[in-house]
């Protein structure tokens, strides 16, 4: 049977790496003895997959992992005796059973709304901040510089993002980010606020940014949906292909 | 900067920890990490391991001390592991000072620090630690407030480098004698004593070597003239030896980290100890006797580390699994119990006069990374020289077994500058592996790949060849070069250690007290991580040896004398100095010595007088 977990990732689960959380995963449910289904061949892995990356050091309020079992099992009892293995910034919230043939999470999360806490260099009122913000916004380009081991590569960061709002609380900015991700690039919020400090002179301190993942979504015809209880779309089971 | 609290260092640490290399590094509260109450436990250790955390989280020794300590309700343990380059700048500009992960609590708050020395090339990395810690670097300057520090494993066999840096050493197994140090530890935090008298109490637990009561006298040519033991300690400081594995402490709740190590899996130590004598090799001399555990211990053992951990592999571990007598039946039952639950049994190194093709199928981590293989010398001569009992027969049997069992993949492990080695030994090696290629043509394997792994020897104290000296730098190089060329072929990988890396290795693992300042120096001008490539700065360590007037090839390459007082000679590993020059004077006679295990006793010495003997479960 094949499962779809939400959970959440925060405190200091935030630094466990994504390349090691299918590890975590595996080794939790191991100890908790639920029969993980393994892949055929020369060098079998678990079938554990994930939606969209976390970076390290960014905290996820509600992800998603599928599961694939080498039994039926009742998933309440699954995601008790899971949870208990877990370590303890990783939550689970809820679960449901997938039909076989589904698509995978990473074919279908499209969306992803972040929560960004940032203290501010130097003060700035309100008033500049919402000028900054929709300056940035109205820009129709935004290159940004990456850096790989070809050298740096220019990419326009603008189309991935689809809202962004700022207000000041204190001495922080809470911006709430939403962008598209995609198979074909998208774009990190660190650089979204990195590009704002940038190009509008806004004075954030950006080492000190907090940075959460809100949720990640199915997007479709303009709503948000998740994973677990999408309807008739792009995320749907395989008849309503 | 010492008079931070956790929560401040916690607060600092977490804004920069996601701007460092795998932060997972340093946050220490992964899967079976022990947090205990500080208030409520006596004495609190901190153990240290000097390279980064996915090294030290591989080594057995340090999980089971880590197990071990937190057992007893009066003791806490918490560990530390030297901070990448780029943490330790980020440590150092916001003035952080080094903190143990459990608790974050800094260093200097414990009451001893502990450091296992697998390496010489981690000395640096010792000293950085603790100067990271805010602790003074020499014993004599340290005050009644700062930790114990305190050092064990191989290289404590030969410490004096390290001397005036540690204020006690631990020789030996410590299953028995850390915790004994502990409780006089506990009672000196409540009835506190001045130091030289602790220190003169700590001395009497087996295996324990206090430097300072020891005093080194030099020749003029630099030759160590004697050492003098102050009344009221032993003469020769004997290590510790568990004497019954069987029933000694073994942690079955391993701490489960959630970043890669590099032995990434459970740890089952099926036997201590390797009577094979290769007389290079200081394990095979400073760990015996040979000491296995039963099957019904490892199985029982096994099923607590499967039911805690998760993990979906067991490594089989010990200098020479191998040779573990119940190998067979152990795997067996392994795999048959929990093959089921996707759980495979791994096996470190595997030698070719035992080579068992069958079990080698069985077991899943060779058939990836290839079968290795280790005949460490190219003719037969020279293996005679070194006693590695295997044969050219030996190593083609066991090769073609691999081929026709299906696997492609196979590495050589060699060593150049061995004493007596002639031209005629690298081309021996040469031959041997245009051998294995031709052997994998005829056995029609597709997609041969052939590893020649080369190190220089580096000559070991308390090893047959510890009077042998290294041979020069320039010398092993050339060498290197007529291998790579000798071995120029798409099937073959050729591979070879840095010689001036290996040089510091030799000069350290034979240095005597004076090397501490030149430790000293170069560590305050920026070596540390001297065993890793990218971060080796020779020049700095050859600035190092000439502003303190020591000549570096004074300790590497020189031969010694059987008369000379040699820097270890006050520490003892129960082999006999009379049996290391038998031995020594048997390898240039190209003689074999046989195992203890399979043959009559050879009379290294440490069995008698001692209480323990070898202990054989099959």
């Amino acid at each position: 049977m094949r499962l779809r977990i939400a959970y959440s990732k925060m405190e200091a689960a935030k630094f466990i790496a994504h390349l090691d959380l299918a590890r975590v995963f595996e080794r939790a449910m191991r100890r908790a003895q639920i029969p993980v289904a393994y892949s055929e061949g020369f060098n079998p892995h678990p079938k554990i997959s994930f939606g969209s990356a976390l970076a390290v050091g960014v905290e996820g309020q509600k992800e998603y992992v599928d599961i694939e079992l080498r039994q039926e099992m009742d998933i309440r009892e699954i995601l008790g005796r899971l949870q208990e293995q877990l370590p303890s910034g990783i939550r689970l919230l809820e679960g449901s059973v997938v039909a076989p043939g589904s698509k995978a999470l990473m074919a279908i999360l499209n969306s992803a709304g972040y929560l960004i806490r940032v203290p501010m260099a130097l003060p700035i009122g309100p008033e500049r901040l919402r000028e900054g913000v929709q300056a940035w916004l109205g820009r129709g380009h935004i290159p940004y510089a990456r850096y790989s081991k070809r050298g740096p590569t220019e990419k326009d960061i603008r189309p991935w993002v689809k809202r962004l709002t700022a207000e000041i609380e204190g001495e922080e900015v809470v911006l709430e980010l939403e962008v598209e991700v995609g198979n074909s690039g998208g774009v990190r919020p660190e650089e979204v606020l990195a590009s704002l400090r940038e190009l509008e002179n806004l004075p954030f301190d950006l080492e000190a940014a907090r940075i959460r993942r809100t949720g990640i979504y199915v997007q479709y015809r303009g709503q948000n949906y998740s994973p677990l209880d999408t309807p008739k779309g792009p995320g749907a089971k395989s008849e309503a292909r | 900067m010492c008079e931070q609290n956790a929560a401040e260092i916690r607060r600092k640490v977490d804004r920069f920890l996601t701007r460092v290399l795998k932060p997972g590094r340093y946050l220490g509260a992964e899967w079976n990490s022990i947090h205990k109450e500080w208030e409520s436990t006596r004495v609190h250790m901190a153990f240290a391991f000097p390279d980064v955390y996915e090294v030290g989280m591989s080594h057995l020794g340090t999980r089971i001390l880590y197990h071990l300590v937190n057992s007893f309700p009066d003791f806490l343990c918490e560990r530390v592991f030297a901070p990448w380059v780029d943490m330790e700048a980020r440590l150092r500009e916001n003035e952080v000072p080094l903190y143990a992960l459990e608790s974050f609590r800094p260093l200097k708050t414990f009451d001893v620090l502990g450091f296992t020395l697998q390496y010489e090339l981690s000395f640096t990395n010792v000293l950085n630690m603790l100067d990271l810690a805010g602790i003074p670097l020499r014993s004599g300057k340290r005050k009644a407030g700062d930790p114990w520090v305190i050092a064990g494993g191989p290289c404590a066999f030969n410490p004096e480098p390290l001397a005036p840096f540690i204020d006690f050493f631990l020789l030996g197994e410590s299953e028995e004698q850390l915790p004994q140090v502990l409780d006089l530890m506990a009672e000196q935090k409540e009835n506190p004593r001045p130091r030289a008298d602790f220190l003169r109490r700590v001395a009497q637990v087996q295996g324990v070597y206090v430097p300072e009561f020891y005093q080194v006298s030099y020749r003029e040519d630099g030759r160590v003239q004697g050492i003098e033991a102050e009344p009221g300690v032993p003469r020769v400081v004997e290590k510790a030896i568990v004497k019954d594995l069987d029933q000694a402490f073994f942690p079955t709740e391993p701490i489960v980290p959630y970043l890669e190590i590099v032995h990434d899996r459970m740890m089952l130590e099926v036997m201590r100890g390797c009577s094979r004598g290769c007389r290079f090799c200081q394990a095979g001399m400073i760990y015996r006797p040979v000491r296995e555990r039963s099957p019904q211990t490892l199985l029982g053992q096994a099923e607590k580390l499967v039911r805690s951990t998760g993990y979906e592999e067991i490594s089989l571990t010990s200098l020479s699994s191998g040779d573990y007598s119940c190998i067979r039946p152990v795997v067996g039952d392994i795999l048959a119990r929990y093959g089921g639950e996707w759980v495979g049994v791994s096996l470190p190194s595997l030698r070719i006069d035992s080579f068992d093709v069958e079990l080698a199928a069985q077991v899943q981590k060779v058939r990836k990374s290839g079968l290795t293989f280790a005949p460490e010398a190219g003719t037969q001569r020279l293996r005679n020289v070194i006693n590695k009992g295997v044969t050219e027969e030996d190593l083609m049997a066991a090769v073609g077994a691999a081929f026709r069992a299906g696997w492609s993949g196979i590495k050589l492990y060699f060593m150049i500058g061995l004493p007596t080695e002639t031209q005629e030994d690298l081309d021996g090696m040469v031959a041997l592996a245009a051998k294995v290629l031709d052997l994998g043509k005829r056995s029609g394997v597709r997609n041969m790949r052939l590893t020649v792994s080369v190190s220089s020897f580096v000559p070991k104290s308390h090893t047959p060849f510890q009077w042998e000296p290294q041979e020069r730098q320039a010398s092993l190089a050339q060498k290197q070069q007529y291998l790579k060329e000798r071995l120029r072929d798409r099937r073959i990988k050729f591979n070879y250690h840095d010689v001036a890396t290996s040089f510091l290795e030799a000069v350290f693992a034979k240095g005597d007290r004076r090397l501490a300042d030149v430790l000293e120096h170069a560590c305050r001008a920026g070596c540390r991580f001297d065993g890793w490539t990218e971060q080796f700065r020779y020049g700095l360590w050859q600035e190092s040896f000439r502003e303190l007037g020591l000549d570096p090839g004074f300790y590497a390459n020189r031969t010694l004398d059987y008369d000379d007082v040699l820097p270890w000679d006050h520490l003892e590993s129960g082999v006999s100095k009379k049996f290391l020059m038998q031995e020594h004077w048997k390898a240039l006679r190209e003689a074999n010595t046989q195992d203890c295990r399979f043959a009559e006793c050879t009379g290294c010495g440490v069995c008698p007088g001692r209480g323990v003997r070898i202990d054989l479960k099959g």
